[in-house]
């Protein structure tokens, strides 16, 4: 529970450049409650896949459409997508843990040739189940991991050649 | 007095809030209705309410509630009797009133010949000067536009005038077509402007001078008149909250009038109606100026629609006296004892402009789905709207979505009950003016009454309550998944909890295509919205 508690939540204002970083520890539930409704949206395919939450909230007459996601798993998104960008074809890319947990299951071994987006192992996190894709196509140089290993947040788990 | 229903069968040339306005005094009256619709509005609340129902064409108003010859067809096949326009659109078309009579049809409003003179304001700025009510200084005749015409000439009528001064339309209305002129070297080029704004506008390009009142209200007076040239005064408004020069807010009676004061304004009212043969509903509009002078302005022969203020603070129906008066009644004594109260009213109302408007973007429309829609109720509260839950808000026609009126006993009541209305009244889906309307209902110059047309420009600051607003609502979103993810046992944290409450809506704001802006920004008559 306490981990739950102190979760933060990066909420993201559609159409304007608004991020704001909430936890919930800093919540103060009688705030804003007058003249104010929350209504989830229908999201998709890659907002669902990313874990994100699409919801409408008018308070006080103004509308907003906001897109609510866990901070951590945002801020490692955006690491992976910055080291996997960096990389151009034929480099090595190093697959690091977006997020502390244990490992439950490897689907590779060195040698394998993967497909951007193929499955390379599943990270249990958060009570959550995370599979981790590669980020590009490429044949894979060295497993860092087994199966009930804990790994910390940057940990090298998979190298691509 | 004549109880029997004035006509059998009434047309309602109009859509959205003021079409089912007009089928509720047609229904209360005996009368049978008749609605028209476009392709846009096949299943309006409009549509619904009436007894009958007409399409006149796909939804650009062009094609279908402008079609006059359609609507006359419409009134002929359903066997209709009289047609009301309500306002907007064919309103104060003299041709149309003139289709309408040639067809055997009563069109409610003025005489076709009347109108045909009311759409030019030099004409009524020469009538209200001939009978003696005060105008603001300004000419009288069209100014020459072009540069090479005598520019010599109007530079004396406006450095007579003074400057800042205000070149206006002599066709127009809504804002079209004014631009404010500062000094000398701009009146030129803003002549051209407006001239070329009001061509596109109105189809005619005269513009005229007139000075520019600084801190000036808009206080207008509600008329009613019946063919016997019968006309009297049922009270005036107050609507300087305007943005575009567009009204937003309106209230009777206005603020800070003395009985003899308002006394003295409907005499004028009534002296350059008749001046100008006006009969059936008129309003007659003046500036207030900030020494307590009225100015008059021009003359509406139309339902305004901000009526509902007037019939809330009269106890009339305005909608049901024009339909009697078109039927060749004489005004009902309901109105005569209206009229002789209604310099010493009793009670104060307020409206409200509900508007699918971002007033955070300088109130620039918005298009959607209303995916949730609850007026509010209660004692004093009254609204008028042509909209529901589900309704598509397109962009082919104005952006009004309700009227929201309230009356109580005085105004510090009518603004409270103000204040507890707006805060029932709950929309989702799309933008709507009411954080604007929320925000004056609290507002302390507004509560003391310092009205002028140029409130919102200076008093109107979003920026941060957006901002603010924005703040809570993340925190809302935060809370509520952190109540999510504690309630569930275990909770996964994949937030398909969600999937069965998943509404389906499309985002507004993001369908307009660049001709549609275009489109929307010239009947609004602006360049550009802010960002």
């Amino acid at each position: 529970m306490a981990e739950l508690s102190a979760a933060r939540w990066r909420v993201t204002s559609v159409g304007e450049d608004a991020t704001m970083e909430i936890a919930a520890d800093d919540l103060a539930p009688s705030q804003g409650t007058r003249n104010s409704s929350v209504r989830p949206l229908e999201r998709t395919e890659e907002q669902r896949a990313l874990g994100q939450l699409r919801f409408e909230v008018v308070v006080d007459g103004w509308r907003f459409e906001l897109i609510a996601e866990r901070a951590d798993r945002a801020r490692l998104r955006e690491r992976a997508h910055r080291t996997s960008s960096a990389g151009t074809a034929g480099a090595v890319t190093g697959v690091r843990a977006q997020i502390p947990g244990r490992v439950v299951t490897v689907s590779v071994a060195p040698g394998d040739i993967v497909e951007r987006g193929q499955r390379l192992l599943s990270v249990e996190a958060m009570k959550m189940e995370n599979e981790i894709l590669a980020p590009r196509a490429g044949t894979i140089t060295r497993v860092d991991v087994e199966p009930g290993d804990r790994i910390e947040l940057g940990d090298e788990l998979v190298t691509i050649g | 007095m004549d109880q029997s229903p004035p006509f059998k069968r009434v047309l309602v040339a109009n859509r959205g809030e003021i079409a089912v306005r007009i089928i509720r005094a047609c229904r209360e009256l005996g009368c049978e209705s008749v609605a028209v619709y476009s392709d846009a509005d096949r299943a309006a609340p409009h549509v619904r309410a009436a007894d009958h129902a007409v399409r006149i064409g796909p939804p650009a108003p062009g094609d279908s509630y402008l079609r006059g010859d359609r609507i006359v067809g419409a009134a002929l096949e359903t066997g209709a009797d009289a047609v009301h326009p309500g306002y907007g659109f064919l309103s104060e078309r003299a041709d149309f009133a003139e289709s309408c009579e040639a067809a055997g049809l009563v069109f409610v409003g003025p005489s076709p010949h009347t109108l045909a003179g009311l759409g030019d304001k030099l004409a009524a700025r020469r009538s209200a000067a001939r009978v003696g009510v005060p105008i603001l200084p300004g000419t009288f005749e069209p100014a020459p536009v072009d540069p090479r015409d005598s520019l010599d000439a109007v530079m004396a009528d406006a450095e007579r005038i003074g400057w800042p001064l205000l070149v206006k339309a002599a066709a127009g209305g809504g804002g079209r077509g004014m631009r404010r002129v500062e000094r000398a070297a701009e009146l030129a080029p803003a002549l051209v402007a407006a001239s070329q704004e009001a061509k596109a506008a109105f189809g005619d390009g005269s513009v005229y001078l007139e000075r520019f009142v600084e801190g000036g209200r808009h206080v207008e007076v509600q008329l009613l008149g019946d063919v016997t040239g019968n006309i009297v005064a049922v009270g005036e408004r107050d609507c300087s909250v305007q943005r575009r020069h567009q009204k937003i807010v309106e209230e009777a009676p206005a603020p800070g009038l003395t009985a003899e004061k308002r006394r003295h304004l409907h005499a004028l009212a009534v002296a350059v109606a008749a001046a100008v043969g006006l009969r059936n509903a008129v309003t007659a509009e003046f500036l207030l100026t900030p020494d307590g002078e009225f100015a008059f302005l021009e003359v509406n022969a139309r339902l305004q629609v901000e009526h509902g203020v007037t019939e809330l603070v009269a106890d009339l129906d305005l909608v049901q006296e024009q339909i009697s008066v078109a039927a060749g009644r004489p005004l009902s004594h309901a109105v005569v004892a209206a009229a002789a109260r209604a310099a010493e009213p009793s009670r104060h109302a307020i409206e409200v402009r509900v508007g699918a408007e971002d007033p955070g973007r300088g109130f620039a429309p918005v298009a959607g789905i209303l995916a949730e829609w609850r007026e509010p109720g209660g004692p004093g509260v009254r609204v008028d709207s042509g909209v529901e839950a589900g309704t598509d808000v397109g962009t082919e026609y104005d952006p009004l979505l309700a009227k929201l009126l309230v009356v109580a006993p005085d105004r510090d009541a009518a603004l409270a009950r103000l204040r507890r209305a707006l805060g029932e009244f709950h929309v989702a889906g799309i933008q709507t003016t009411l954080p604007f309307h929320l925000w004056l209902a609290e507002d302390a110059a507004f509560a003391h009454g310092q009205l002028s047309t140029d409130f919102v420009e200076r008093h109107w600051e979003p920026a941060t309550r957006r901002t603010r607003a924005r703040e809570v609502a993340a925190q809302l979103v935060a809370a509520r998944l952190a109540d999510r993810d504690s309630a569930v046992p275990g909770g996964r944290g994949d937030h398909r909890g969600e999937g069965g409450r998943v509404a389906s809506d499309r985002p507004a704001g993001d369908r307009l295509d660049g001709d549609r802006w275009g489109e929307i920004a010239r009947r609004e008559g602006v360049d550009r919205w802010p960002s």
